[in-house]
């Protein structure tokens, strides 16, 4: 059952163009000069109840606007949207009991009091049963390690504290949907690894549905079966990880080490990624070379000390579909 | 917008969290207890300097004949005791929060967004009203403030009430304005003075010339100040209490009107602007 479902979402903001100088500030007063920008251009979605889906797209891709519809803070300028079966913009209470959110560089927590405290709040603003409260409490305390700080003020929390107290406020209420919008930024190894653990968790263990945002593609190895690539306010991939790591992660690279600086190297069916003294690295396409014959034209023309192969990783396949822009059968392939 | 309009339900009203945001506000304010000593500290030395003032005006005759020497003094202590709860913008949380953003977080919660700050101002403030027992107490000791009757009392406690709410609506006025624009404070420095000098904390307003009275009773600010403080002191008799807080009640609806128009604007801007 479709849980999130939004349809030719739009977002178009107004802004005011600024002029610079003095004379424009004064122009401004009198004739005010509007630009749109559009955020948001036609996005389409449907969220099955309990997935765990990684929304992806590089700064500025309209990630947080769409999240911002979603959550109902935001009105979309035209498409529908539907959350559990609530239009967020137009029944933002309602809408509000059935999600929890976590952003990453905003905390939800009250800063100057003991963390307990702003646990205590928000459940009494979610009315969460008392019974269901303490479970909760317990459950999380356990899974995030809060015990040590929970009558520690919010200020004299570390970030990674800070995180898992966030995480915990979050999901006291036993939201149907959590919104992560970039969780894990600023975090170390130790805590990013606590918080994956717990994302994984709540939703295979609650059946919790999870939208996350994050630029932290380990993230996405790590808990997202599907992902949702947006770029200038588009969708511009929507299907499994597998899917875009054969379709993308077609080209291999391979690190050839010479055994003496060659003058000129040329090797048909590759091109040359990077060059530093004897250690060349060769770019090339999987479907169309196996990698043992590459290494042979390599060995035919140069003497060479050492090999290895780098398979691609999301990290590069993303990086390269923002820059290329996606095409459906990835870039390069024989049409 | 495609998609049919589906009725506004509106989610049961609870009084919980709104009590508990006035615990938490309380709780927050009693961990800056430095603040304890300097507010009883301000206002033992600034009683002190006005009845220096007082004593020397009267001592040269300049008196009006409506206040003795120990009823003017008496109001100024009883206008700086108010001032303890009335002098704290209470709102100024919804200012802070549109500058750096975090006003979303509390569209995100299942709350009614204005009255969040109405409970955590209130709970400021009440935290502040405990403050009022000692620097009340030294009002009767030290300074030998004029204790009125139980009836005056009581009207003057229920025209401080209408007061507080006077300044709460003001101050929540112009820390809407934030939704518009991001300098407000000299805007309220402004305000700052015109109710210093027109709410009648430092100077009763019936010592103002006649011309300049008429004007002052125009502005919300003798609402705030001067009508409980004239109760206090038997200026304003009690035939005319119903008069003077019903003018009271004119302000705070009309204050009212205004902030309701000012919010649902404001914050139609952020959901449609994005802040």
């Amino acid at each position: 059952m479709a849980i999130i479902e939004a349809a030719d979402l739009r977002k178009v903001f107004r802004r005011i163009v600024r002029r610079p100088g003095i004379g424009g500030a004064v122009r401004a007063l009198f004739s005010r000069e509007y630009e749109d920008k559009i955020a948001v251009d036609g996005v389409n979605f449907t969220l099955a109840e309990g997935e765990l889906v990684g929304y992806l797209g590089p700064n500025g891709a309209g990630k947080s606007t769409t999240i911002k519809i979603l959550t109902g803070i935001l009105v979309p300028t035209s498409g529908s949207v539907r959350v559990a079966g609530i239009v967020p913009y137009q029944r933002r209470q309602e809408n509000a009991e059935n999600i929890g959110v976590v952003f990453g560089q905003r905390s939800q927590l009250y800063w100057d009091l003991p963390l307990r405290e702003s646990f205590e709040l928000l459940r009494a603003i979610y009315d969460v049963p008392r019974n269901r409260y303490l479970e909760n409490l317990a459950h999380f305390s356990a899974i995030l390690d809060l015990e040590r700080f929970l009558d520690t003020p919010v200020r004299q929390l570390s970030l990674g504290e800070r995180m898992r107290g966030d995480f915990a406020a979050a999901m006291l209420h036993d939201p149907k949907i959590v919104y992560l919008d970039e969780p894990t930024i600023g975090l170390d190894v130790v805590a990013k690894e606590a918080i994956r653990e717990f994302i994984t968790r709540v939703n295979r263990e609650r059946g919790t549905t999870v939208i996350l945002t994050t630029h932290d593609l380990a993230d996405v190895e790590r808990l997202t079966p599907r992902v949702i690539l947006i770029d200038e306010g588009r969708v511009i991939f929507d299907g499994a990880l597998q899917r875009l790591r054969t379709e993308y992660g077609t080209h291999r690279t391979l690190v050839v080490t010479f055994a003496e600086a060659p003058t000129n190297i040329d090797v048909p069916g590759t091109e040359i990624e990077s060059r530093e003294g004897l250690v060349v690295r060769l770019r090339f396409d999987r479907r169309k070379l196996s990698a043992e014959a590459i290494i042979r034209r390599v060995m035919e023309r140069y003497p060479i000390s050492d090999v290895s192969i780098i398979e691609p990783d999301i990290d590069t396949i993303v990086r390269r579909i923002y820059v290329e822009g996606y095409q459906h059968g990835a870039v390069g392939a024989p049409s | 917008m495609t998609g049919a309009v589906e009725p506004r339900r509106r989610p049961r009203f609870r009084l919980e969290p709104y009590v508990e945001f006035a615990r938490t506000a309380m709780a927050r304010e009693a961990t800056y207890r430095f603040d304890v000593f300097t507010t009883i500290g301000s206002f033992v030395v600034r009683v002190y300097l006005l009845r220096m003032v007082w004593t020397a005006l009267y001592a040269h005759n300049a008196a009006p004949h409506e206040l003795s020497r120990r009823a003017i003094i008496t109001y100024s202590a009883v206008a700086l005791l108010m001032g303890i709860v009335m002098d704290i913008d209470q709102t100024r949380a919804l200012k802070d929060k549109l500058h750096d953003g975090s006003i979303a977080t509390d569209f995100l919660k299942p709350i009614i967004v204005p009255f969040y700050f109405f409970a955590d101002g209130t709970g400021e403030v009440l935290f502040h009203a405990v403050l009022l027992i000692p620097a009340t107490l030294i009002a009767l000791l030290i300074f030998h403030i004029i204790v009125p009757g139980p009836g005056v009392l009581a009207a003057f406690a229920l025209s401080f009430l209408l007061g507080y709410l006077v300044g709460f609506f003001l101050n929540f006025i112009l820390n809407c304005s934030a939704f518009w624009t991001l300098e407000i404070s000299a805007v309220q420095l402004i305000v700052t003075w015109l109710t210093d000098l027109f709410g009648g904390e430092l100077i009763p307003l019936i010592l103002f010339p006649a011309f300049l009275q008429n004007f002052i009773y125009a502005l919300p600010f003798a609402a705030m100040f001067s009508t409980p403080l004239l109760i206090y002191v038997g200026v304003i008799p009690p035939s005319r209490y119903f008069e003077v807080m019903g003018l009271q009640l004119v302000w705070i609806v009309g204050l009212a009107i205004v902030s309701t128009l000012m919010w649902r604007a404001g914050s139609r801007r952020i959901v449609v602007q994005g802040g």
